[in-house]
């Protein structure tokens, strides 16, 4: 079934041949949600005549001459905690279930004026954090290689929806790796911008400090594509950058001879070691790299446990914060893993909380220095193939270093790379980061990697 | 090493930050606090009172 999904810039390739209608291509992606998401569970609203609507309407217009760009006609879906005019938007929480937003948010704005089809919206964890559980309103997401296994979260509907060719991208957020994940346990290509280069507005907060916006598509080329249309200053946003934006894929393909690439070894081979696939994913994925004329170097950062200690402190506070009038109101409606966010924020004082701004800012010069004379560093996503749904710890933020967080902490670009397949036939990943504003270098390195290796023309077994 | 919290103390910071909880909900969250004050400690270093924060928003020249 999955075997015709094409990826966003063979679709507008072939979209603006004219071989391809918008309206053939929505109803292609509407099948497979009919077929598939009894199983997935990656929609919690879905938006059919919105989407044949969206999807006629780009149709005339490109007959018309009136194409917008590479996204024009191409269905999307958007994370359910991201504002949409007129449609509900929950946040998978029963304290939103009746939720209907009166303004788009800012990127649900970019993505329409740039000729998307709103496919619906996505499951999340409650929150864009508590999850999975399965105690919210609808059931978490399954990951389209193996359903009793996890996607990760939070953006788990558009890593699952993503994966499985019921939309050919969709909208993340990511405030200590919730692109990345997902990205990663469905084995496809997720882009955590520099903080500030993509709007928050009109999108539900998990923490002030470290939330990010960015694109979620099987490739790193079409992850370009989406950025592109999102990325841009916006006044609704007080964290916005007003920097100019560069063509995401103007170098795509251009090779990557010469470039710089640091390995953050003892990340993942010593602060928190990695299994057998990741770490073989990762060493070839160091060969390639050098292969294509990449220059590899070796980076030595602070313990893995100081960047998650740091994150997760102003995670644990800044959520807290936000959501202070219902924990002390309404705890118990929102759900169990949530509800254990919620109640850590009482166990971290205002000194700590200002320790760990002070840390960051010493962190994030670190990485600055380090990656002084060099494009790109290089570590894991997760150390393993998805788990089982059902085998998760509880308290997660003591189970391990993450090794997204550090980049949350830094604001820095961040993506996920599909890197091989495990013994399970599970997806593994590795992270690429940039500089700040350097998310052509990332997705340069990443879309050279894909069309070097062949992880990208195996789809999931639906 | 942290110190253990105290069941008044424990009582205090639940009661102060407004949480109705369950004994259930107590005695769980009981067993798992110490980790924050672990984190804490990893990010608490001599640094002199002159230390700056992070910036919240936006990255600026000296950050780039």
């Amino acid at each position: 079934m999955a075997a015709a999904i094409p990826t966003i810039a063979e679709a507008a390739r072939q979209i603006a041949a004219k071989k391809l209608s918008p309206v053939e291509l929505t109803r292609a992606c509407l099948d497979r949600v009919h077929a598939l998401d009894s199983r997935l569970h990656a929609f919690v609203h879905l938006t059919e005549e919105r989407a044949l609507a969206d999807a006629r309407a780009a149709e005339a217009a490109i007959m018309a001459g009136g194409a917008k760009g590479p996204l024009h006609g191409i269905p999307i879906g958007l994370k359910d905690i991201v504002d949409t005019k007129g449609i509900p938007t929950t946040c998978q929480s029963k304290l939103l279930q009746d939720n209907i937003p009166d303004t788009d948010a800012t990127c649900t704005e970019k993505l329409a004026a740039a000729g998307a089809v709103l496919m619906g919206k996505l499951t999340t964890h409650e929150f864009a954090d508590g999850g999975p559980s399965f105690d919210l309103p609808k059931p978490p997401a399954r990951n389209p290689w193996n359903t009793d296994h996890f996607t990760a979260g939070s953006s788990s509907g558009t890593g699952a929806a993503v994966a499985s060719g019921m939309i050919l991208c969709g909208i993340g957020t990511d405030t200590g790796g919730s692109i990345r994940g997902p990205a990663a346990l469905c084995g496809i290509a997720g882009l955590k911008p520099t903080y500030g280069l993509v709007s928050r507005a009109g999108v539900a907060p998990a923490a002030f400090s470290l939330d990010h916006i960015g694109p979620m598509a099987w490739t790193a080329a079409d992850c370009a594509i989406m950025l592109q249309a999102l990325a841009g200053h916006d006044p609704r946003d007080p964290a916005s950058a007003d920097r100019p934006i560069p063509d995401y894929r103007a170098t795509l393909g251009g090779g990557i001879k010469a470039m710089k690439i640091g390995v953050i070894h003892h990340f993942h081979e010593v602060d928190h070691k990695v299994g057998a696939a990741t770490q073989q994913g990762i060493s070839a994925a160091i060969e390639t790299f050098r292969g294509l004329g990449a220059e590899i170097r070796e980076v030595q950062l602070s313990p893995l446990q100081d960047w998650h200690a740091c994150g997760s402190l102003i995670s644990i506070v800044e959520r807290a914060t936000a959501y202070e009038e219902w924990a002390r109101t309404r705890l118990h409606d929102f759900g169990e893993r949530m509800r254990t966010r919620l109640m850590l924020g009482a166990f971290v004082s205002g000194v700590d909380y200002v320790q760990a701004v002070r840390r960051r800012r010493e962190l994030r010069a670190e990485l600055k220095a380090a990656m002084s004379d060099l494009d790109v560093v290089l570590t894991a996503v997760f150390p393993n193939e998805a788990p089982k749904i059902d085998a998760l710890p509880k308290w997660d933020v003591f189970h391990g270093p993450s090794f997204m967080m550090p980049f949350n902490v830094a604001g820095y670009p961040a993506m996920s790379v599909c890197s091989g397949f495990g013994a399970g036939g599970l997806p593994v990943a590795m992270q690429l980061v940039g500089k700040p504003f350097q998310e052509a270098a990332v997705l340069r390195l990443a879309d050279a990697f894909e069309q070097a290796t062949p992880f990208r023309n195996r789809r999931p077994a639906l | 090493m942290p110190i253990p919290i105290t069941d008044d103390a424990f009582e205090y910071l639940i009661a102060r930050a407004g949480l109705t909880l369950t004994d259930a909900e107590k005695a769980e969250l009981k067993s798992v606090c110490d980790g924050i004050a672990a984190m804490a400690a990893r990010v608490r270093q001599p640094r002199g009172r002159m230390a700056e924060p992070a910036l919240t928003y936006g990255f600026t020249e000296e950050d780039l």
